[in-house]
């Protein structure tokens, strides 16, 4: 790792734009405003702001690392699309951070990362002591069999504890903080960062079959 | 004084190709330096239909590489680059939504000018790339999501002459494909089956044809081949091939029939202008079939007006008609930083009064 690294981190993954920019274990500078939609508008100029704000401009940026969810789709996707653009545009890498990562950076292990996967489900991954589980998507009254007691943080730790009786974590940093400072320490040749959806598209093959063909 | 050389990075993501090209242009002419076209058929074929969040999906990771492999195959780097232009809409809102962030993103990290292209603006304006057409010229958008006639008076400045109330004749074409068993997109298969078919044994509806105007409908047509396809399974249980290769070149001279009247109307229409060198230009994947484009022609010919069809590689969905809109828009002056806002509807001509069947978000185009 190069803690001389300006690495800007930010995540649109959810109901917010967050972004933070980070040299070393050093935020610079960090925001994060909550919004329903609107997150394509302000994502771009929020990054100018807190590259002022720093006193630095895009080509001194050494790393992109970007949030990849799970989390809305779209948004997502906003996010990940313009650091893919910045990478190729300032020549330098993007690293994928998925929220679990960075939700648990800096908490200890054994732990459980539980977020909001909507209609009912949560995503959950664990972080044990040989490292983290594949991470996977369930209904909360699952939960208890999985984890036991084990501490939990994110979106939906209390739902979590509430069936498991763990104790409930806050994140030590900001989202964006830990995405950045999480690309910043990741080795180079990472794959280019892609959308962590842990559900598939809503699509179905059509339900009335074709017409048999007759000889 | 010599105009200045431009070159031009496109991109295109609102449907289902994820395109990027570079436009070196100067004047009135352009050229094609790459056109790169990374298509998701395969992702969609199981689903009768492109599904936009597969498309979402596709576009997003494939979107840089596209990019990349424009500028390669270009020999241009990104500082060699002048401007990037970037659909912004109509569309799938995913896909435009992911080619504006890269776009954004790309031009804040090289400090290029951005500019949000319609993507109906990008096909109406192609002509003047491929033939180097003078305005004002009748155009005629005939695609999978798209129909309608419009003059090009010019390239800010569109007049909607009529267009589609419901489908598109692409999206008919694929449907009609579906109900018979053959395969996705549906233009290709259902062309060749009709040529082993006879046109006169369906009497198809000729929708509209008894309304003036301009306008267009598909849907109909397409249930009254439901219709026909149900009756005979009903006697014999499925389909003979020539049954079907029957109702494909019934529908498809039904397509014809209406497609050409339209056109013979519009052109009386725009003939009106009494432009210079009058020019009759078609394009979208439609303009692709054969029997279509005959018809197209006939009438543009009967009518003694020039009838311009730009090569199918540019008729469908590409980047270098949005590099060359891009250009265009520019040599007008600065733009309006609000056509980067995505927006899955964008009709061409916005102040005209709302087509039948618009909506409450507005026109379909």
């Amino acid at each position: 790792m190069r803690p001389d690294r300006l690495t800007l981190g930010f995540d649109t993954s959810a109901a917010h734009c967050a972004a933070a920019l980070v040299l070393g274990d050093r935020a610079l500078a960090a925001r994060e405003e909550t919004m329903a939609t609107g997150q394509a508008e302000r994502l771009m100029p929020l990054l100018a702001e807190l590259l002022a704000e720093a006193g630095v401009g895009w080509p001194d940026i050494a790393r992109i690392g970007v949030g990849t969810g799970p989390g809305n789709f779209t948004g997502t996707r906003i996010a990940l699309a313009a650091a893919r653009g910045l990478a190729l545009g300032l020549g330098v890498p993007a690293v994928g951070v998925d929220l679990f990562a960075a939700r648990a950076l800096d908490l200890p292990r054994p732990l459980a990362v539980v977020e909001d996967a909507r209609r009912g489900e949560v995503h959950v991954q664990v972080f044990g002591p040989d490292g983290p589980q594949p991470p996977r998507r369930m209904e909360p009254s699952g939960l208890a069999a999985i984890l036991g007691p084990l501490p939990v943080t994110g979106s939906a730790a209390a739902l979590a504890a509430a069936q498991t009786g763990g104790p409930v974590l806050a994140p030590v940093l900001p989202l964006a903080v830990a995405i950045a400072r999480i690309a910043a320490a990741a080795p180079d040749g990472a794959p280019r960062p892609a959308p962590v959806y842990l559900r598939a598209a809503d699509a179905a093959p059509p339900r009335s079959p074709p017409p048999a063909i007759l000889p | 004084m010599t105009a200045a050389v431009t070159t031009i990075l496109g991109i295109e993501s609102s449907c289902d190709d994820t395109a990027a090209a570079v436009v070196r242009a100067q004047g009135d002419t352009g050229t094609i330096l790459s056109s790169v076209v990374l298509g998701q058929a395969d992702l969609h074929a199981a689903f009768g239909g492109v599904v936009p969040e597969i498309a979402a999906r596709a576009h997003v990771e494939k979107l840089d590489h596209a990019v990349e492999a424009a500028l390669a195959q270009a020999g241009v780097g990104l500082s060699g680059i002048d401007a990037i232009a970037v659909t912004s809409g109509p569309g799938l809102i995913g896909g435009v939504l992911s080619g504006v962030m890269l776009a954004r993103g790309l031009a804040a990290a090289t400090g290029k000018p951005l500019l949000g292209v319609n993507h109906l603006a990008g096909h109406a304006l192609t002509p003047r790339l491929t033939d180097g057409l003078a305005f004002p010229y009748l155009m005629l958008l005939v695609s999978g999501g798209h129909c309608q006639f419009l003059i090009a008076h010019a390239a800010d400045r569109f007049e909607r002459l009529g267009g589609t109330i419901d489908d598109a004749p692409g999206e008919a074409f694929d449907k009609v494909a579906k109900l018979l068993g053959l395969p996705q997109p549906g233009g290709p298969p259902v062309e060749a089956e009709a040529l082993h078919g006879d046109p006169s044994r369906f009497d198809f509806p000729r929708p509209l044809l008894d309304r003036p105007g301009c306008d267009l409908s598909f849907s109909g047509l397409k249930t009254a081949v439901l219709r026909e396809r149900d009756a005979l399974v009903a006697v014999q249980g499925g389909l003979t091939v020539q049954d079907r290769a029957d109702l494909c070149a019934a529908f498809q001279a039904a397509v014809a029939a209406v497609l050409a009247e339209k056109s013979r109307r519009a052109v009386r229409v725009y003939s009106g202008l009494n432009p210079a060198a009058p020019a009759f230009a078609v394009a979208g994947g439609v303009a692709a079939n054969t029997v279509l484009r005959t018809a197209l022609r006939a009438v543009a010919d009967s009518e003694g007006t020039a009838f311009v069809a730009p090569p199918l590689r540019l008729c469908t969905d590409n980047a270098a008609m949005i590099a060359w809109a891009g250009y265009e828009r520019m040599r007008l002056g600065p733009t309006d930083d609000r056509t980067l806002t995505p927006r899955s509807r964008w009709p061409l001509d916005e102040d005209a009064a709302p087509m039948l069947g618009a909506g409450r978000r507005g026109a379909k185009a």
